[in-house]
């Protein structure tokens, strides 16, 4: 009887000793990357936002200046919108992530616009669209997303945001109309919004997010 | 010591396997000219490429595999699996296409299993959906039916075309190619169009689109004059149309806006075909009568599922792929009781 | 009944290869391997906490009770798995957004218990480290040689992404046939990993029966000649 209480102690005591042990190795760990990891993340978001606002066009700190929308236009969740000035003068915003309906799945875009109203880009996040057809929006596979580039709600006149097989001006992919249109229509939406609210999306005081959100 | 393990149909002589399959061509002769009348020499071309390729393909596992060449090239299987992938196939596809898609069948899906008999997957439908996943626009790029093609091409043209790449020098693929109605009437509805309204292009005809509502008909008369043969038997066909209809039955009736009809869907895509040629093949379908029945009824209910829902517009191959996988399954729990048994499994 | 360390080795590497012969860790293996560089990168990390666990758990053999000796693997393992992922969350961030949830997955990579319970736990520890080494670089080969070839056919490219581990500089690595080349796209979709890891397997097979076979006749050789006159 005692013998036997006397192994299961044993291995209770070995399990726990292990327990701790690897609780120990992995909080170690955590603390020796976890500043790091947090600032991977940010430059991963920063690299992305830099590719379509230079970075010497900004002084402020954009992931610090940002707020929270809700918009059943551009997302089903919410939005985050940053707010990158110089000298305190607005730029541009980067709303992220737009939601586009597509073929499979929401995709998700970051569509940064102009104070002017001009998108400075458009980036596809993530997407599950038909491989071959309509992951051609991913820029590593076409420069099609490249095309949202300086483009405006007058340029091209506000009837002409459709696809080209639609009577508008951009491009789709043979076989795949559907995803594109979608991204066109999204995109419209976004510069609609942007032009009704450019006013509070600018003054509206910066949230303090506990963890800002990346993607 | 090996015994040699035969699978269902027993009974099949070699000489019979030639005759079956002799007959299920000469019943896909309607709906191939159907085919060529409204698509153009392409369809005739690309099922010469995919024959000629998979009589050499035979020819040369058989080889490889030691295994006598004569006799398995003579009982047409490889024949029909190339002309059911080759009418299935956009008509301008380049021709290595249509050769890897062959290859595939013969040589992967077929004799790595074992050889005819052994397969579990139906081979044309598993190299469509190879092509199909591989090459997604190639392989949606169909060309308008005979009354609305403005640039029918002749058949030195579309040689050209499908050997060469080339098209005719004021044409592009954009002028000369359609999408099916399946893709088109899945684009129209993601625009939230009505299903009145975008009726009114004159692409739509009576049930289907103009021209290949016509088609299937052509196939039912192949597929009738099997019954009629007892080449295949009437579970499979019946309960696959079934369904779909069905299915598709009940969500046009909740919303007949932005459902396609019953009739739209049996007369689109490769239902027909698909029911009465592919679906029936004895060896990756199920073998017992109500077992058919279940795998016909769920190939139906799948295809409706995944043209309603799905990646790709049409759904026929993968249906049947799906099916093929649980048809063992199938069997086992639809076996005929054997006389004698006692209820509680123990005999 | 302790083994050489050539023996060792040639196990891993070979003859009782974890991808082609055990047929373990299917799930990373056919997931991840969709580039060379992809495969190298989960390759890594699954030999590292191989090599780590293999050496901790022959440390502690004598030491663990037989009764808890599983639950005590899992939590070294789980415990290396962790650590090796955040580390590669701050020094290789972009290979890890790709690899992504197949990196805490490699805790139920059947590999790493397998040896765990196969090796480590009834041998020495520099016994253990090697069988992890080779054992995780067999696993690896596998992965780099379906990813690559999963990445050739499927996109037409060779080291695509290798910046992600070695830097911007070593771009000019990466092979292309150009943005003309749509490639096979099935290759890279999942089912390309299975037909490309039964090729692989069957390619072992015909090696494996090609070397039986000639060495069945360089001994039979002999034997038959002198048969053959005494007829």
């Amino acid at each position: 009887m005692i013998r036997q209480y006397k192994d299961i102690l044993h291995s209770a005591a070995i399990l726990g000793i292990f327990g701790i042990l690897g609780a120990t190795l992995v909080s170690l760990t955590w603390t020796a990357t976890a500043e790091r990891i947090a600032l991977n993340q940010q430059q991963a978001f920063l690299r992305n936002v830099y590719k379509l606002i230079k970075h010497d066009e900004i002084d402020n700190e954009l992931l610090q200046d940002v707020i929270t929308i809700r918009s059943p236009a551009l997302s089903k969740n919410e939005v985050q919108v940053y707010r990158a000035r110089r000298q305190g003068e607005p730029v541009a915003v980067v709303f992220s992530p737009v939601q586009s309906p597509g073929y499979a799945a929401p995709i998700r875009l970051m569509v940064a616009v102009r104070a002017d109203g001009s998108l400075a880009g458009v980036r596809v996040l993530s997407h599950l669209e038909t491989p071959g057809l309509g992951d051609k929006i991913d820029e590593s596979r076409s420069d099609w997303i490249l095309g949202f580039e300086g483009k405006s709600l007058e340029n091209p006149p506000i009837a002409k945001w459709k696809v080209k097989k639609d009577g508008g001006v951009f491009d789709q992919f043979t076989g795949a109309t559907i995803t594109p249109r979608n991204i066109v229509a999204t995109v419209k939406k976004t510069l609609e919004y942007f032009e009704k609210e450019k006013e509070r999306l600018f003054k509206q005081p910066a949230e303090s997010p506990d963890e800002p959100p990346f993607h | 010591m090996e015994f040699p393990v035969h699978t269902s149909p027993y009974g099949q002589l070699p000489n019979n396997v030639t005759r079956l399959m002799a007959q299920v061509l000469l019943a896909l002769v309607p709906g191939i000219i159907a085919l060529v009348y409204y698509f153009g020499w392409g369809v005739l071309i690309n099922i010469g490429i995919a024959v000629a390729t998979a009589l050499a393909a035979e020819a040369g596992v058989l080889h490889l595999r030691k295994r006598p060449i004569a006799p398995a090239l003579m009982d047409l299987s490889a024949v029909v699996t190339a002309v059911l992938l080759a009418i299935a196939l956009p008509p301008l596809l380049p021709w290595w296409m249509t050769v890897l898609g062959v290859l595939f069948a013969i040589v992967m899906v077929k004799h790595l299993y074992g050889g005819l008999g052994y397969n579990p997957f139906n081979p044309a439908m598993a190299a469509y959906v190879l092509l199909l996943v591989s090459f997604p626009l190639s392989m949606t790029r169909w060309l308008p039916p005979e009354m609305l093609n403005q640039n029918p091409l002749d058949f030195l043209q579309s040689l050209v075309v499908i050997f060469g790449g080339q098209l005719p020098d004021n044409l592009t693929w954009d002028a000369i190619t359609s999408a099916t109605p399946l893709d088109e009437m899945r684009t129209q509805l993601e625009m939230h169009k009505t299903i009145s309204e975008l009726s009114q292009n004159p692409i739509w005809g009576d049930f289907g689109a103009r021209g290949w509502e016509w088609i299937g008909n052509w196939f039912l008369i192949g597929g009738l004059f099997l019954l009629w043969r007892k080449v295949i038997s009437w579970h499979i066909p019946v309960s696959m149309i079934a369904g779909l209809l069905i299915s598709a039955g009940i969500f046009w009736a909740i919303d007949p806006e932005s459902m396609p009809s019953p009739a739209f869907h049996l007369f689109s895509g490769g239902l027909i075909l698909g029911a009465f040629f592919i679906a029936t093949d004895p060896v990756t379908a199920s073998t017992t009568p109500r077992g058919r029945i279940i795998y016909g009824f769920l190939i139906g209910v799948i295809i409706y599922i995944i043209r309603t829902w799905g990646g790709y517009p049409d759904a026929v191959a993968f249906a049947v792929l799906l099916m093929n996988m649980a048809a063992p399954t199938i069997d086992y729990y639809t076996r005929p009781r054997v006389f004698g048994a006692r209820d509680d499994g123990h005999d | 009944m302790s083994m050489s360390y050539r023996e060792i080795i040639r196990n891993g590497l070979w003859g009782n290869n974890q991808a082609l012969v055990a047929l373990l860790g299917l799930c990373p293996l056919l997931a991840v391997s969709n580039t060379l560089i992809n495969g190298l990168g989960l390759g890594l990390a699954t030999m590292l906490v191989l090599v780590l666990s293999n050496g901790t758990i022959s440390f502690i053999r004598h030491w663990v009770r037989q009764e808890v000796r599983l639950p005590i693997f899992v939590l070294v393992i789980a415990s290396f798995v962790t650590a090796v992922e955040l580390a590669m969350n701050a020094w290789f961030h972009d290979l890890h957004k790709i690899l992504g949830i197949f990196i805490p997955l490699i805790v139920t990579n059947c590999t790493i218990v397998g040896r765990a319970e196969a090796f480590a736990s009834r041998n020495p520890v520099p016994q253990s480290m090697v069988d992890g080494l080779s054992m995780g670089a067999g696993f690896t080969l596998v992965l780099m040689t379906l990813g690559g070839l999963r990445e050739f056919i499927g996109q037409g490219t060779i080291l695509s992404g290798i910046h992600l581990m070695f830097g911007e500089a070593s771009k000019v690595m990466t092979f292309s046939f150009g943005d003309d080349f749509h490639g096979l796209i099935l290759a890279i979709l999942p089912p390309g990993a299975f037909f490309g890891l039964g090729l692989l397997i069957a390619l072992k097979q015909v090696i494996d029966k090609r070397s039986a076979r000639r060495a069945i006749v360089s001994k039979t050789d002999a034997t038959t000649t002198t048969a053959a006159a005494e007829r």
